[in-house]
């Protein structure tokens, strides 16, 4: 799992020191995970916050998380081919390292979630093709060997590009439709649900493909950002004017489809659907997740994009999309345990815990939901596995430098080893 | 039910509302002939208002015997709640290895040995009658009491008195007894009599008489499940009568 100090191709002195320090950092985070991981083997899902009531919880809002990151970047890569945004070219490898990073760290966001993880090959030997969920691992699958595969395209490109032309366009038109199918099937693990009028919504699949679009341009502008200021690349203004435009465009859709599911909602005035709504809105006890969506991952960076005072700020731009991610990761929290808590049969008392606790009922009708040590350790060693792929990619691949000759192809860049040093937070 | 059968049975249960008095006798029968481990119920009483079997209304408490309204206008009615054994079962449809499945008599059940522990089927299913071994289960104290023993039916396993951690568990209609030609132990056990068990593809039978012309309901019809337990509702009362 872990990379070796060892071999890091060490550039400038100057740079040595903090890059080691920044990797002992991740392969002790990811050290911690693993442990809390065995932990868990040992002693069961009991010692996560789950319960019969909120049965989901940080596992499965982190992989819907994750897997949304991922469709940035190749989104991107892709549309600035098949669309032809020249300003957006240079991040396109940059952008498919960090998707192919994050739907693995999605996958394997699933192995912890599950009660037997030893029998998951089940999933292949006796398939159910009317689960969404089997979709979902086929569709994680292919997206994952397409984004290797386009990768190394983009490398081979880089190096020379008339003879990897075709190939690219290519990719980049099947790289587009197999991002968006990605993201609906993985909203459809949830929206197709009868049982939950909270995910019952045929908007799922939509809102789930512009928050992806929206979080993962959010995520590579932050990455780019980061090899701006910690390697030797510089972004063109006219990047710039590009990713602020995707974020403050998808961010208008997605904060309309939030904001048409709730009119619907509150027309309408169906008790079931006004129950889980209540939840959220202001004056309900999980109002947080309301403001934290609207104000933190709405207003502030819309105001930060678009106010020209603001948007001529330093660091407005890495600003608005550290937030943005924030939003899309409280949009996640409010699906999957906001989909829980709200009462199932509506009717007292409930469900059965499921733990055996003498002191108080045997029943939860009110879901409750606290993440244990063990799910943070496990999701901070996977997003530290993240900031781990994305290092040495970019180390390795100089995914940022500008297309070589072939002369210097094979020549060592003296700068191209600088510390890269992706954003710290383990959000 | 002695008679050999030519016609595949559909094995479906009919709940009187009206004779339950919410004595939990047919819960406490079910823990301990399936051996449930402490803090698990597979059937549960929930209260609702009278007349209330199919339509939803805002949560009252977390506690057992909650009634409606507010003093002195109180309704309180029971609503025993198991697996409602669904003909279109959510959790059959999105059970990613077929571990949850449909017996052709209606029975849906869990294959112990094949179950990943992915949970979807709690999500999944509309009357959160789905029950996870989180962890190593508890048992009372006195060991294995009920029905002791493995059981399979074709050959998978969907019952086993020591749970496995890890997989999801739930009312099997008492398979191992139907099988035997015997009555699910909540049928037999209920001091009122309001639970009846039969066969609805035999036009004589009791439950077909409650389904088809007694006026029992299915639980949450509009969702489309098709559950094979069906409730008689309660007969809703005029104010001033007794």
């Amino acid at each position: 799992m872990a990379t070796s100090t060892a071999a890091i191709p060490v550039g400038a002195t100057r740079t040595h020191r903090p890059i080691l320090w920044w990797y002992t950092t991740l392969v002790a985070l990811m050290a911690w995970g693993l442990a809390a991981w065995i932990y868990e083997l040992h002693y069961g899902l009991a010692s996560t916050g789950m319960r019969d009531v909120v049965s989901w919880g940080m596992y499965i809002f982190t992989f819907a998380f994750f897997i949304g990151l991922s469709a940035g970047g190749l989104i991107m890569a892709s549309s600035a081919e098949v669309f032809g945004i020249k300003s957006l070219q240079p991040l396109s490898r940059l952008g498919v390292l960090s998707a192919a990073a994050c739907v693995t760290v999605a996958a394997l966001m699933i192995i912890p979630d599950l009660g037997r993880p030893a029998r998951i090959l089940n999933i292949f030997i006796h398939p159910n093709w009317s689960s969404p969920l089997v979709w979902d691992i086929l569709i994680i699958s292919l997206y994952f060997a397409f984004s290797v595969v386009d990768l190394y395209v983009l490398q081979r490109h880089a190096a020379e590009p008339a003879r990897w032309r075709t190939t690219l366009r290519v990719l980049a038109y099947v790289g587009l439709p197999a991002a968006i199918l990605l993201h609906s099937v993985t909203a459809w693990i949830f929206g197709l649900q009868i049982a939950r009028t909270w995910w019952n919504t045929s908007l799922m699949a939509p809102l789930f493909v512009v928050s992806a679009i929206l979080s993962g341009t959010a995520l590579v502008t932050l990455l780019a950002l980061a090899a701006e200021r910690f390697g030797r690349v510089e972004l063109a203004a006219d990047t710039r004017k590009w990713l602020r435009g995707f974020i403050v465009v998808s961010l208008l859709v997605d904060l309309f489809f939030v904001a048409a599911d709730y009119i619907t909602v509150l027309w309408g005035n169906v008790p079931a659907d006004r129950s889980a709504l209540n939840l959220v809105l202001p004056g309900g006890p999980w109002s947080w997740l309301f403001w934290a969506e609207w104000i933190v991952g709405g207003a502030v960076p819309l105001a930060l994009l678009l106010v020209p005072a603001l948007k001529r700020m330093r660091g407005s731009l890495g600003l608005a999309a550290f937030l943005v991610i924030v939003g899309v990761l409280v949009f996640r929290i409010e699906l999957v345990v906001i989909g829980f808590i709200n009462p199932l049969t509506q009717y007292p008392p409930g469900n059965a815990v499921g733990t055996y606790n003498p002191a108080t009922t045997s029943f939860q009708l009110i879901g409750r939901y606290h993440p244990t040590w063990v799910e943070y350790g496990i999701v901070v060693g996977l997003v530290a596995l993240f900031a781990t792929i994305v290092t040495v990619g970019y180390q390795r691949l100089h995914v940022m430098e500008p297309p070589r000759t072939n002369a210097s192809q094979h020549a060592e860049p003296s700068g191209a080893s600088l510390a890269a040093a992706d954003e710290e937070r383990t959000s | 039910m002695a008679a050999k059968k030519t016609y595949l049975p559909r094995h479906v249960m009919v709940v009187d509302t009206n004779r339950c008095v919410g004595c939990w006798t047919c819960a406490v029968a079910c823990k301990e002939i399936n051996n449930e481990p402490l803090g698990f119920w597979w059937n549960r009483i929930l209260t609702t208002a009278p007349n209330q079997s199919t339509t939803a209304k805002a949560p009252a408490s977390d506690n057992i015997d909650v009634p409606w309204g507010t003093y002195p206008n109180l309704e309180l009615a029971y609503l025993p709640v198991a697996c409602q054994h669904c003909n279109d079962a959510p959790c059959v449809k999105v059970c990613p290895v077929q571990a949850t499945f449909r017996r052709d008599d209606g029975t849906v059940l869990i294959d112990y040995d094949r179950c990943i522990g992915c949970r979807y089927c709690m999500a999944a299913c509309p009357y959160g009658v789905r029950i996870f071994n989180w962890g190593d289960s508890s048992y009372a104290p006195g060991g294995v009491v009920g029905y002791g023993k493995e059981y399979r039916t074709g050959g998978r396993l969907v019952f086993t008195p020591a749970r496995p951690k890890g997989v999801v568990e739930k009312c099997t209609f008492c398979v191992e007894r139907i099988d035997a030609g015997e009555l699910p132990f909540c049928v037999e056990s209920c001091p009122l009599g309001a639970r009846v068990f039969g066969d609805l593809n035999d036009p004589d039978s009791e439950v077909s008489q409650l389904v088809n012309v007694g006026g029992a309901e299915q639980l949450h019809p509009e969702l489309g499940t098709d559950p094979n337990v069906y409730y008689l509702p309660v007969a809703k009362r005029v104010p001033g009568e007794s």
